[in-house]
């Protein structure tokens, strides 16, 4: 009887739950089975549940930084997804997770078979592409909780770039980013060079002029007048005739757009 | 005078629900839930340098409510066993029943004796947790004052709609381990029950996620019945909707709070018939 009455009283609710509910899951990442899983192991559940999420992956975090210092890879890379899945709102957690995943982890596959002088280029390349993999593949996840967020682009950017050496790709996600909302000024900066050193050096020029005039002189942070002297630079490279030639104000003040 | 012959009485209501508020503010046990909740709000700014992800004042206030629904829910489920249990125990609730009272007046006055307890808790716990924001959040405004360029930046009347719906939950969970304790034998039994119960209404909707995927139909429907009977209690972690966007939505915070009401009223109801059919 006592059973009846709640699925009926449940069942009756449901209308009034159904939209809040909707709302709420909406605005905040909800504590997923795998987690609890994971924790359930480290005692940490009525933690969980009773809202120290906060605290609770800050101290898994702290124990993290210790298993990374003895190069223990699949303890560190099982521990920095733990944080994460125990409170997935830090980009602060994602950021230095996939840092040590693709930068650090690279270095200890390398030490455990041999170190440097022994193992091949080919095996370092393609320990680097592996854990390249699992940071990229990370960072998606990070973007499912955070979307369009342009320091996480920029992270996988940063991957792209400096350990699969993949210009091409970086350049295509530094754009990507420098046209979120709230992306720091350097993202479209680094696209430009990325697109110099492809020697698309038209491409980065067009780029750059349509950039200029949206740069605040008044940001330290916009380096106005950095870009400006690339852009002469381009000019000088591309032998633009001198009544051509950028001119400060004269653009239009709409942002870049692909090359 | 048989209990028929009375009709349902307000104050023979408020009287055991006052007794049990005494009852329970005198106990060890709530003094000493309180003050380690109050200890670790209070402390939350001594952990600053634990708070990796976060801004500062997120974190206190993760923090403040950790330290409110862990409590919070431990109080409630204790005492709310306890104090029904010490009437069994002491005869007192044979004495009383012997008298014309009604056994609802019985159950809605020890459940709302139990609810003002968890009241005084969450009141106390949530001013000091907001007195703290406001102290820091001021001292922060003079260290950095361009990051306050529009004023303080934490919206205090959120934060008390989200302790008062804490409050209303803590009412629900009262009201269930009211219900188990009506027909449970042992105070031990009913805090054990009531504790797991906690953990189900906390991951009901995963439940509710899954049944989807199940593919025997028996099981299935098992998994969404079981969605049904529980309350979800994820409903209630409104915290996080704080500093989004527009901020706590009224219209949703009502929807919460009238769920919320209308469980107490039911599970409650479920506890005077369960506990009708009782022998003392």
């Amino acid at each position: 009887m006592v059973a009846l009455g709640l699925l009926a009283a449940g069942v009756a609710l449901r209308p009034l739950e159904a939209p809040a509910w909707a709302v709420i899951r909406a605005g905040q990442p909800a504590l997923r089975l795998e987690s609890l899983k994971d924790a359930l192991g480290q005692g940490v559940t009525v933690g969980l549940l009773g809202g120290f999420r906060a605290i609770v992956a800050d101290l898994f975090w702290i124990r993290t930084n210790s298993i990374w210092e003895g190069n223990d890879l699949p303890g560190t890379q099982t521990s920095i997804k733990l944080v994460t899945a125990i409170d997935p709102r830090p980009l602060y957690f994602w950021l230095n997770g996939s840092r040590m995943i693709a930068y650090d982890m690279p270095n200890w596959r390398i030490d455990k078979a041999g170190g440097y002088d022994a193992v091949p280029e080919a095996v370092k390349r393609r320990f680097d592409e592996e854990q390249s993999a699992v940071a990229i593949r990370y960072l998606d996840n990070a973007l499912e909780f955070h979307p369009n967020d342009p320091l996480l682009i920029l992270e996988i950017a940063n991957v792209h770039l400096n350990r699969l050496k993949d210009v091409e790709t970086a350049a295509r996600f530094y754009l990507q980013a420098s046209r979120l909302p709230d992306a720091p000024f350097y993202a479209a900066r680094i696209h430009a060079e990325l697109l110099r050193k492809l020697g698309r050096n038209a491409e980065a020029y067009a780029f750059l002029k349509q950039l200029h005039p949206g740069l605040p002189a008044e940001d330290i942070g916009a380096q106005s007048d950095v870009v400006l002297g690339r852009i002469r630079e381009l000019e000088d490279e591309l032998s633009i005739p001198e009544a051509a030639r950028f001119q400060p104000g004269s653009a239009s003040r709409a942002a870049p757009t692909a090359p | 005078m048989s209990v028929a012959s009375v009709p349902f009485s307000f104050s023979r209501l408020s009287l055991i629900a006052g007794n049990t508020f005494l009852e329970a503010v005198r106990q060890k046990l709530f003094n000493f839930l309180l003050l380690l909740a109050v200890g670790l709000v209070a402390s939350a700014q001594f952990f600053r340098e634990f708070n990796f992800g976060s801004s500062e004042l997120k974190f206190i206030s993760d923090f403040g409510f950790g330290a409110l629904i862990f409590f919070g829910s431990a109080l409630t489920i204790a005492t709310t066993a306890q104090l029904f249990f010490s009437e069994i125990e002491n005869r007192t609730a044979l004495t009383l029943l012997a008298k014309p009272l009604w056994r609802a007046e019985f159950v809605f006055g020890k459940f709302l004796g139990v609810f003002a307890v968890i009241g005084v808790f969450c009141a106390l716990t949530i001013g000091l947790m907001m007195a703290l924001l406001w102290h820091r959040e001021g001292q922060l405004m003079n260290i950095r004052p361009e990051d306050f360029a529009n004023g303080r930046l934490i919206a205090y009347g959120d934060l008390l709609v989200v302790g008062v719906l804490q409050w209303l939950k803590f009412g629900v969970l009262a009201a269930i381990v009211l219900l188990i304790a009506s027909f449970s034998n042992t105070n031990l039994f009913t805090v054990v029950t009531g504790f797991f119960v906690l953990v189900i209404c906390h991951l009901q909707y995963l439940a509710r996620d899954a049944w989807g995927n199940v593919d025997n139909a028996v099981l299935g429907l098992v998994v969404r019945a079981l969605g049904f009977i529980f309350p979800n209690f994820q409903l209630f972690n409104l915290a996080d909707q704080i500093g989004q966007g527009s901020g706590l939505s009224p219209v949703v915070a009502l929807q919460v709070a009238g769920y919320a009401v209308a469980y107490i009223g039911v599970i409650g109801g479920l506890a005077v018939y369960s506990f009708r059919n009782r022998e003392i």
